[in-house]
């Protein structure tokens, strides 16, 4: 009995800091909801930490008007669409003012139904599939470009500056990679080039020998791989490489991370993917590379859209002085500054426009190799 | 042809992967009928100490003077790391719920294999774990064919790895124990074999095996993850049912099977679908042969 009373107690112990916490300060609440386990964790961390990055920028400066603190809630996905719906409500119920994420469009899309039925703002750094601002939710947002942009960018590319006639296409059937990779497929046909076959792989495969012996065989110009995340492209460009084959690589948004190279290694070199642009020389961008490596590491992939992400709402919430929805979809359909990595200006259906561009890989390095109005970047 | 050599060096490799795992699953259920959840996760755990101990040598210069030492010193401190870690694992959550159900131990291995996991993604984090990549590099070419240096190595000790289980599991007295533990725990006993040692044994066996696996691994693909222990996994424990869970033919058989299978039905017919034939294969022969392909004589020969 005793016993049973102590453990009462112990288990009471655990309310504490909710009862001391709602006391005493007026926290404003974000979410976030991103992988935080499973096979794109480090994609999904990525984005975790670009909007503690901008929640910390804020603070430094002050804060906002009316609140103590900015608290950010990250959510995690696992890139898992019913785990993103628990995900959502569990930050309906946190009252949050809005929300960054998600990272695969597949989580996207059934996250923000969910959030739009209490008026939640989203606003996803990362997912490029058409369809999550194409259903005319009222507070979604995108950060990012669109894959109906970069899949007519990526073949231009393939077509003008390698001058392809024959692509080999791989996808692992997420609705982000298979998305992009029928938008490419279709824009590469209708340029001229020959689409020689379209394989698909599983999420959470290792074991590509079979599909790339397969390419290897039909030798077409380029082998376009079009994978959820750097790992499992990484161990592709490896096993492709060990395997001779010699059709280019080309790749896309969701490769941009320095690990791809890490892992690849001098496999990657010479491997091209589209991203959007990023001007690196901007101030912005230099105080943010000064905040976010020593705590975090290497920038990657999605970061710097989280951040801005973040920033943009928490920008509008402070101009809005309130978060009332309503009131801080107007603030944000105001902003118009230069954030980490674009400019930040949201259209009418929430996108905030694509730039995509060629990337090389150089010396395990990113470097912007192409664009499509004025061809090669010097 | 060339296309059909070079798809069964690819299944070759895998399957030789996917045995050395299989081994593990069917030796801890031929000895305690218990199915290890959590032997994916040493497989894992091998891959990680495996780069560890590869980026030490390579960070004090070693592995330039002296690579074959350090690969082999790799292994072996891989292996002898995961066989502790299992006997510790069978100890803390197997061996207090060896007089109950055997419902409760597959839980419990199912909350180690959670819990192993999730330990590997708190102390290595999310991201991939690199090895190093000068090891094996480059490959013979026989026209459209071509075979790494890391495929030939990976076979060969894959090769050497199960033969030398055979020799221990049929040849010595070790082996001897080991069946009669698994045919029979109270009469085994009684000729003063102590069970405890013997599971115990068997386990360090297995993940020993299993981190063989994981470096063969980590070395084959270029990097190692904490969920890398999952799929594998699954996949080794349905080439052990195939092959007749409990026997170790039957899981070097059914790991080699389960490999080709996969490679040969992403290569022939599609990609997307590869998993499902390799189930499709396992349906079909345990409907007809329920024990699995080497199943019928499990009391002689399990382990």
């Amino acid at each position: 009995m005793k016993k049973r009373i102590v453990s009462i107690l112990a288990m009471g112990l655990i309310l504490v800091p909710f009862l001391v916490g709602g006391v005493c300060a007026k926290t404003l609440t974000i979410g976030s909801m991103s992988p935080l386990t499973g096979p794109y964790a480090s994609d999904g961390t990525d984005i975790k930490n670009g909007v503690l990055t901008a929640i910390s920028v804020f603070e430094a400066a002050g804060g906002i008007a009316g609140y103590d603190k900015i608290e950010l809630s990250a959510q995690d996905t696992a890139c898992d669409p019913r785990q993103a719906v628990a995900a959502a409500n569990k930050l309906i119920n946190l009252e949050v003012a809005g929300v960054v994420g998600a990272y695969c469009s597949s989580s996207t899309i059934p996250a923000s139904e969910v959030l739009a039925e209490e008026d939640i703002i989203m606003i996803t750094p990362a997912s490029t599939n058409e369809q999550v601002t194409d259903r005319g939710l009222p507070y979604m947002f995108r950060m990012c470009g669109r894959d109906d942009d970069q899949a007519p960018a990526a073949a231009k590319f393939m077509k003008e500056s390698l001058g392809a006639k024959t692509i080999f296409i791989v996808d692992d059937k997420t609705t982000y990679s298979q998305g992009l990779a029928d938008g490419v497929k279709k824009a590469a046909i209708e340029m001229g080039m020959e689409v020689v076959n379209h394989e698909h792989v599983n999420q959470g495969d290792k074991d590509f020998s079979a599909v790339l012996t397969m390419a290897k065989q039909a030798n077409a110009d380029i082998f376009y791989m079009s994978l959820q995340g750097y790992s499992p492209a990484a161990m592709m460009t490896l096993q492709a490489k060990r395997l001779g084959m010699e059709s280019q690589i080309v790749t896309q948004d969701a490769v941009f991370q320095p690990k791809y190279m890490e892992v690849a290694k001098e496999a990657a070199e010479g491997a091209y993917l589209t991203y959007g642009f990023t001007d690196e020389t901007t101030p912005e961008y230099k105080a943010f590379e000064k905040i976010y490596v020593p705590k975090y590491g290497k920038i990657a992939a999605y970061a710097t859209y989280a951040y801005d992400s973040a920033t943009a709402l928490l920008k509008a919430i402070q101009a809005a002085g309130t978060t009332d929805p309503a009131k801080v979809k107007a603030e944000l359909m105001k902003l118009d500054f230069q954030g980490v990595a674009k400019h930040v200006k949201f259209a009418a259906n929430g996108d905030s426009g694509s730039s995509y561009i060629a990337y090389k890989v150089v010396d395990g390095k990113f470097v912007p190799y192409w664009e499509p109005i004025k061809g090669l970047i010097k | 042809m060339e296309y059909f050599i070079q798809q069964l060096i690819n299944g070759i490799t895998l399957g030789g992967m996917y045995a050395l795992i299989a081994l593990g699953y069917t030796m801890v259920y031929g000895v305690i009928q218990l199915i290890n959840f959590a032997h994916g996760e040493f497989f894992a755990a091998g891959g990680y100490v495996g780069a560890i101990a590869l980026a030490y040598f390579a960070g004090v210069g070693y592995m330039d003077s002296h690579p074959v030492i350090c690969l082999t010193a790799s292994f072996l401190i891989a292996m002898a790391y995961c066989a502790y870690l299992a006997v510790g694992v069978e100890k803390i959550a197997y061996k207090p719920l060896r007089k109950n159900s055997r419902l409760a131990a597959l839980l419990s291995a199912l909350g180690m294999s959670i819990f192993l996991s999730n330990g590997m993604m708190l102390t290595q984090g999310v991201y991939d774990k690199v090895y190093p990549g000068e090891l094996f590099q480059g490959r013979f070419d026989f026209g459209m064919i071509s075979i790494s240096y890391l495929q030939i190595m990976i076979v060969s000790l894959t090769a050497i790895l199960l033969v030398s289980l055979n020799l221990l599991v049929f040849k010595t007295k070790i082996g001897m124990a080991m069946r009669a533990t698994a045919q029979d725990k109270t009469m085994s006993a009684l000729v003063a074999i102590g069970s405890n040692r013997i599971i115990s044994l068997t386990f360090a066996i297995g993940a020993g095996l299993a981190a063989a696996a994981g470096i063969m691994y980590g070395l084959y693909y270029g990097s190692v993850k904490y969920d890398m222990g999952f799929i594998p996994g699954i996949k080794a424990f349905s080439a052990a049912v195939l092959g007749g869970i409990g026997n170790i033919t039957g899981a070097m058989i059914g790991g080699l099977i389960i490999g080709m299978v996969e490679i040969f039905g992403a290569g022939y017919i599609s990609g997307e679908y590869k998993d499902v034939f390799a189930f499709i294969i396992l349906i079909g022969v345990l409907y007809f042969k329920p024990n699995g392909i080497m199943g019928e004589n499990i009391d002689d020969t399990r382990v």
